[in-house]
């Protein structure tokens, strides 16, 4: 009898466990969160961010008292915790927006709207940021997130490589075609002259296609321009540098990034976005071969930089939203966006706020990174379903990348099936 | 029903009522799930769903990458299955006897199972690498020229089973090891005296004694081997030339559900596989007709 109700008790505590378990880890969870009125979580992916972005928190902290919690997801993961959390009604206080996401989680009404708070705030004004940038975190004319960062490009070369082929180093009156030339000049048994990489599409193709006058979709995100005859020519002559053995073919190039084979030496020149400075200034053999050059221009003197940023949007059912917005509000002000560049976490989507980005960085010069705001910088084509046509884009140039299609086969036929996706949009 | 019948029954059922409510909750429940999203155009945060009956399916009747990547799904397992179920035997079977360093070999077998899926293929990656690689450097040593392991559609796929079998011939090595010690040692000193060879004791005794953990181990294995999805997924990348000959359904499940926000047509995907494991499955069942099971 003794050891019939001790193994009843013993079935009913663990039926007690596994079913009411979960319930009461939650209630636990926004008893502990109502309390800590004084902290706030901000969720990012990036990892080589988050030092520099843990110094301009810590200030924060200093001013109001609040203490922030960093929470980093990586990239890949970030989006499906995001989404989960938007999906239980646990979204993080704080966290990054990115323009291909933002249409969907301000269509939901997950995101707190911050427009009258900016109308109030002294720090804050629209203004003062990148245009297109501002813009984008806009829907249906309310402001959801406040502009955190920006990337531009710029054209990474191995001084090593130039020297010993006894050839001038890329400068800032390089158009395309010195490119393709020394690209072609460059090349050897040992290394190619170029990385000319599909899937690097934001740092290399993208800008000869808008340079070139061609685009990838119409303002009013109802077109391709995958069609248009100069948007062909222009993915041409990435498609051509590998067709003349001065770039690695896409064998190589689908196998191994741009970063790794600039670090290896196996090219010369790559077109390398800003945010991957924190890798690239941190190899050795980079450290003593690599330097930085403005991205080229075409003939008639057009640089176009592809430009993209993050913002920090606040989730709406946070139930701290004025230290929220405290918190979004000193991270865009112009003192923390100067310490952002300072700190050299990334270039600052506060106007003439980067300068000091440029020597963040030991022993490199990154002024053509913010050399290139002063010419024109197009923002980053996309729509609501960018992922959709993109994924779709970057599969059909394996065959034109490869020669089995023509370019322009290859094209034509993206700007079909995209014209098809945006309908659906 | 008697009182210590009934005793039973209500005590066998508390006993695994944790496992079934895990089971629902984590398993069946999200099975009906799917089924039902298969036929919606979905929302985003499980609002806004549009019933849109079978358009899911018929697009997938016609959606040419489904079926190309069935055949992936199918190449992968005819390959995996079969060798990694007979390399295990074989490596259960010299690892049984009494020898020299048994543990050792026998962690060493194993360990490929410890590591997480990721990380393997990583690794791997890295070795089938056409201009880096270790294979391709060891190649070139010889003489030979590069092959381009993962990026030639019609090696690719064996590329990625190898690295399956490599990682699962641990696994089946040891279930294979814990069926060999069942058996007893009577019937093969039997055979001894008899004067059978090793060859014939293996065939004429192991064989049709291990038959059941030979079929526990092929319906499990061939079950994982249609689910194939972490290794594809980490060693190809999507520009890459063989991607059309190497996707399996899992990774377009996987594209459609959540590189593309599309959870409709990724259900309509995995419920496609779904069917073809139950189907298989099922025609193995008849199969087990044929186990020995004394």
């Amino acid at each position: 009898m003794k050891k019939r109700i001790i193994s009843m008790v013993l079935v009913l505590t663990l039926l007690l466990v596994t079913t009411f378990g979960c319930s009461s880890s939650q209630d636990e969870k926004k008893d502990s969160s109502a309390s800590k009125k004084d902290s706030l979580t901000l969720a990012i992916w990036d990892k080589v961010q988050e030092p520099g972005l843990r110094k301009i928190c810590d200030e924060f902290t200093e001013k109001t008292g609040i203490k922030v919690d960093i929470q980093i997801t990586p990239w890949d993961q970030y989006w499906t915790m995001l989404e989960a959390g938007a999906t239980g009604g646990s979204l993080p206080d704080v966290f990054w927006m990115h323009v291909r996401e933002i249409e969907k989680y301000a269509r939901a009404d997950m995101l707190l709207d911050l427009s009258s708070k900016i109308e109030e705030s002294s720090e804050i004004s629209m203004d003062n940021y990148f245009e297109d940038v501002a813009q984008v975190y806009q829907y249906e004319g309310k402001q959801y997130a406040i502009p955190k960062d920006i990337d531009t490009i710029a054209l990474w070369y191995n001084k090593t490589h130039f020297d010993e082929a006894g050839m001038a180093y890329p400068d800032d009156t390089w158009t395309w075609d010195d490119l393709k030339v020394a690209a072609k000049a460059l090349s050897n048994d040992d290394h190619k002259g170029f990385g000319s990489r599909i899937k690097n599409y934001q740092e290399v193709w993208y800008n000869l296609v808008y340079g070139n006058g061609g685009y990838i979709i119409n303002e009013d995100q109802t077109k391709s321009g995958y069609d248009d005859p100069k948007t062909i020519e222009a993915i041409d002559y990435f498609v051509d540098l590998v067709k003349d053995g001065s770039s690695p073919d896409n064998t190589v190039t689908a196998e191994t990034d741009l970063i790794a084979l600039f670090e290896s030496g196996a090219i010369s020149m790559s077109l390398m976005g800003s945010w991957t400075i924190g890798e690239l200034t941190g190899n050795d053999y980079v450290k003593e071969n690599g330097a930085v050059a403005e991205i080229p221009m075409t003939e008639d003197g057009t640089r176009v930089s592809i430009y993209n940023g993050l913002g920090y949007a606040a989730a709406a059912n946070t139930d701290n939203e004025d230290g929220a917005w405290a918190l979004i509000e000193y991270l865009g002000s112009k003192e923390a966006q100067e310490k952002q560049a300072e700190y050299g976490v990334t270039l600052s989507a506060y106007k003439d706020a980067s300068d000091k980005w440029a020597t963040h960085a030991e022993g490199f010069d990154l002024s053509p990174y913010i050399n290139v705001m002063d010419d024109t910088l197009v923002f980053y084509p996309h729509s609501t379903n960018t992922t959709v046509w993109e994924d779709m884009s970057l599969e059909s140039l394996v065959d034109a990348w490869n020669g089995t299609k023509s370019t322009k086969d290859a094209c034509t036929e993206i700007a079909e099936k995209m014209n098809q996706f945006l309908e659906e949009e | 029903m008697k009182k210590a019948n009934r005793n039973e029954f209500i005590w066998g059922w508390l006993f695994i009522l944790p496992t079934m409510i895990g089971l629902m909750v984590l398993n069946i429940i999200p099975i009906f799930q799917t089924i039902y999203q298969s036929f919606f155009k979905t929302g985003d945060f499980g609002k806004g769903n549009v019933f849109v009956g079978l358009d899911n399916y018929i697009r997938l009747i016609h959606d040419e990458a489904v079926w190309q990547s069935l055949i992936n799904t199918i190449k992968y397992a005819v390959i995996e299955v079969p060798f990694s179920v007979i390399i295990g035997l074989l490596a259960a079977v010299l690892l049984n006897r009494k020898m020299k360093g048994r543990t050792i070999f026998r962690t060493i077998f194993f360990l490929p199972m410890v590591m997480a899926p990721a990380a393997v293929a990583m690794v791997w990656r890295w070795m089938y690498n056409s201009k880096f690689g270790l294979l391709n450097f060891l190649l070139s040593k010889l003489g030979l020229g590069p092959v381009n392991w993962i990026s030639d559609p019609k090696i690719a796929i064996v590329s990625i089973a190898v690295v399956g079998i490599w990682s699962v011939i641990g696994y089946n090595m040891i279930l294979f090891l814990a069926g060999l010690q069942e058996i007893p040692a009577d019937y093969y000193e039997a055979a001894r005296i008899d004067g059978a060879s090793s060859v014939r004791q293996f065939f004429q005794i192991t064989v049709p004694l291990i038959s059941p953990t030979m079929f526990f181990v092929c319906i499990t294995r061939i079950i994982a081997a249609f689910q194939i999805f972490d290794l594809v997924f980490m060693m190809m990348d999507n520009t890459n030339t063989a991607l059309p000959k190497t996707q399996t359904l899992s990774y377009l499940f996987y594209k459609y559900s959540f590189m593309q926000n599309n959870k409709g047509y990724g259900s309509a995907i995995v419920i496609l596989l779904l069917a073809v494991i139950l189907v298989i499955t099922f025609v193995q069942m008849k199969i087990e007709k044929h186990i020995n099971y004394d």
